[in-house]
């Protein structure tokens, strides 16, 4: 009997200890990070490491913003591709596919999932490369010369390139995450909609949807944090020239994971060099933490919308 | 007395996979009428009733072959638009189904999708079925709040009248009130009785008081087979075959034995009764035979004739779309089972 409560209690202690130690984690790597980057926070002001576009370590320029720019460009091209592709194929694996089709699917799905990084990156340079640089660049800056589109870059590495990239690796993620999301929605409640006559698309898009969106929400979070943090396949395709500012999805974006992996542990004679791109990784991880901050911060309100009415 | 047919059930047949849920039936419901399908669980009552709007199809595996015909139109005939079938056929399921939207919207869900954009209209719709349904005056002051947080019972209340708002010619409702507290599903039985003028009503129900309560007319399935069916008072008072009697006694249910097999195939009437007569004759009391005929006329005149010679008939089923099936027990003044 005794011996049952001292298990128990050193079972909870344990698994206490080994959560404490993975929640302090995140919070031990930022520290440390904010740490590294203290000397040149010290030096150069916030407010230009953020907004100078001027990066010449030698000359002791830091500006991340194109770094920061290349971000948000390479990961919002990423997402207005991957998002409305995968959910639709989400639903059409969940709701409209054979049981046969869905067998066949899900493995496929999964596959891309876990295919290496490095492997979508050459893809990216055997096949997405040439269809930028051949077909879609031509085609847009013909046709719609303005401001996303016009780009003197005419290599193909550029944000859209990897903005394609990384969609293609990011949609597995969130179609495997919707359709299973799409699967939990009841069975008797599209029975609901469908027996008052309507039709299954419908039913999916005034039911289903609407049930599952929290879960839509969340897995469209997980696949953003992804290609906000992907680093090999978007180095290699997306042009990661230094002194642009991107303007254009045309143009060579380097995010700042590239930036870290590319320049870290290399010329570290340079002063503030290391701690530049220190707080660049720091900047990433806030930028990161920021957003799945969002992210569940809308999933919250919805819940809360729905449970309250 | 004169019954209109509305669902006319031909030769039905479902099955799941390999398993036959339903097994060549036959039957026609009437209209304006409060049908229920009875008979223990896992017999097919769900199964044959989600066959008349279709929902059926949607389950993995589901083969349906047979006729139902609604309005004397087949319903499984590739022409006919699901869509427009199911507005017909209001369902009611098991557990309330609201979607999650608001009450107001729950109800103009149905309208909207056929097509009503009109407000004014939304309006009208709207309070006429949550007064039909007796719910107006309970949520009347917050249609826009959020339907799943009504009671259980209100619920069930909010999808009848969502159901009443496509306005359909049957209601169907799988057990509607086995989830709701005693005194909503008394509010949804009485909604039901006042509801019959308008609309055919086929219940599925395993409460034989709610059957006796509501129901005109009443279908006994056990295993996918149809054993009974008839008036209500003339099934559930003096049901005619043993398994009816059993389970309505809360017996129960089990094959008879049998113990002689008569094949009467390709005899006509009486010459196969003749035989069968025999047969009996030869057999101890309280023994079981089973009589094998393949025209409608024998099924039918064949009982008829050995109820009046005082044995007991046991079933009379079809088993295919030629053969039926009469199990007759020798008559000693009671039952051996």
């Amino acid at each position: 009997m005794n011996i049952r409560i001292i298990k128990e209690n050193l079972v909870r202690r344990t698994m206490f200890g080994l959560c404490l130690f993975v929640f302090s984690l995140v919070f031990l790597m930022a520290f440390g990070l904010y740490q590294k980057s203290k000397p040149i926070l010290a030096i150069i002001s916030l407010k230009d490491l953020l907004f100078s576009s001027i990066w010449h370590p030698t000359q002791g320029h830091f500006g991340l913003s194109s770094f920061i720019a290349g971000t948000f460009w390479v990961t919002a091209i990423a997402v207005i591709i991957a998002v409305p592709l995968s959910i639709l194929t989400a639903i059409y694996v969940s709701e409209y596919a054979s049981k046969r089709v869905r067998s066949f699917a899900k493995p496929i799905i999964d596959l891309l999932a876990g295919i290496s990084p490095i492997i979508f990156g050459v893809w990216g340079i055997i096949a997405v490369v040439p269809l930028v640089r051949d077909y879609l660049m031509p085609f847009f800056t013909k046709r719609f010369p303005f401001f996303p589109f016009v780009s003197d870059n005419y290599t193909g590495f550029s944000a859209l390139t990897g903005g394609i990239v990384l969609a293609v690796m990011t949609f597995p993620i969130i179609i495997s995450v919707v359709e299973e999301v799409l699967r939990t929605v009841s069975f008797e409640i599209r029975e609901a909609s469908l027996s008052l006559g309507a039709t299954k698309w419908q039913t999916i898009k005034y039911v289903v949807l609407k049930k599952a969106r929290p879960g839509i929400i969340a897995a469209v979070i997980l696949g953003v944090s992804r290609a906000f943090g992907e680093t090999m396949a978007v180095l290699m395709v997306a042009g990661c020239a230094l002194g642009v500012f991107p303007k254009s999805i045309f143009d060579a974006a380097y995010p700042l994971p590239a930036l870290i992996a590319n320049t870290y542990g290399e010329m570290m004679s340079i002063p503030l060099y290391d701690s530049a791109v220190l707080l660049a990784a720091f900047i990433l991880l806030i930028i990161t933490a920021l957003f799945n901050m969002a992210g569940w911060g809308i999933l919250l309100h919805i819940e809360r919308k729905q449970a309250c009415g | 007395m004169e019954i209109k047919t509305h669902i006319s059930v031909k030769n039905l047949n479902i099955w799941y996979g390999q398993h036959q849920a339903i097994n060549n039936i036959s039957i026609d419901i009437p209209d304006k009428k409060i049908t229920a399908i009875i008979g223990p669980s896992g017999c097919g009552k769900s199964t044959l009733l989600k066959s008349f709007n279709r929902l059926i199809e949607l389950q993995d595996g589901a083969k349906v072959s047979g006729k139902v015909l609604v309005d004397g139109e087949d319903i499984y005939d590739p022409k006919v638009e699901v869509t427009h079938l199911r507005k017909k056929m209001g369902l009611l399921s098991q557990r309330p189904q609201v979607l999650p939207v608001s009450i107001y919207e729950n109800v103009a869900y149905g309208p909207r999708i056929h097509g009503i954009k009109d407000k004014k209209k939304l309006d009208e719709i709207v309070q006429r079925y949550l007064i039909e349904s007796n719910l107006w005056d309970e949520v009347r002051g917050r249609l826009n709040s959020s339907a799943s947080k009504l009671s259980i019972g209100q619920q069930q209340r909010l999808c009848l009248a969502r159901g009443l708002a496509v306005e359909p010619e049957v209601i169907l409702g799988d057990e509607p009130t086995s989830a709701l507290d005693p005194l909503s599903a008394e509010c949804i039985e009485q909604r039901l009785l006042e509801l019959k003028n308008k609309y055919t009503i086929v219940l599925v129900t395993h409460i034989l008081r709610q059957a006796k309560r509501l129901a005109d007319y009443i279908i006994f399935l056990y295993l996918g087979n149809l054993i009974e069916h008839g008036p209500a008072e003339e099934v559930l008072n003096n049901p005619k075959y043993l398994k009816t009697k059993n389970y309505l006694e809360g017996k129960f249910i089990e094959e008879p034995k049998i113990n002689k097999e008569l094949n009467l195939k390709r005899t006509a009437y009486p010459n196969n009764f003749v035989t069968a007569k025999l047969a009996l004759g030869d057999l101890e009391f309280g023994h079981i035979v089973k009589i094998i005929v393949d025209n409608e006329s024998s099924a039918i005149e064949i009982p008829k004739a050995i109820e009046h010679e005082g044995h007991k008939i046991l079933e009379v089923r079809k088993l295919n779309q030629n053969d039926w099936e009469i199990v007759v027990q020798k008559h000693n003044g009671g039952y051996v089972i």
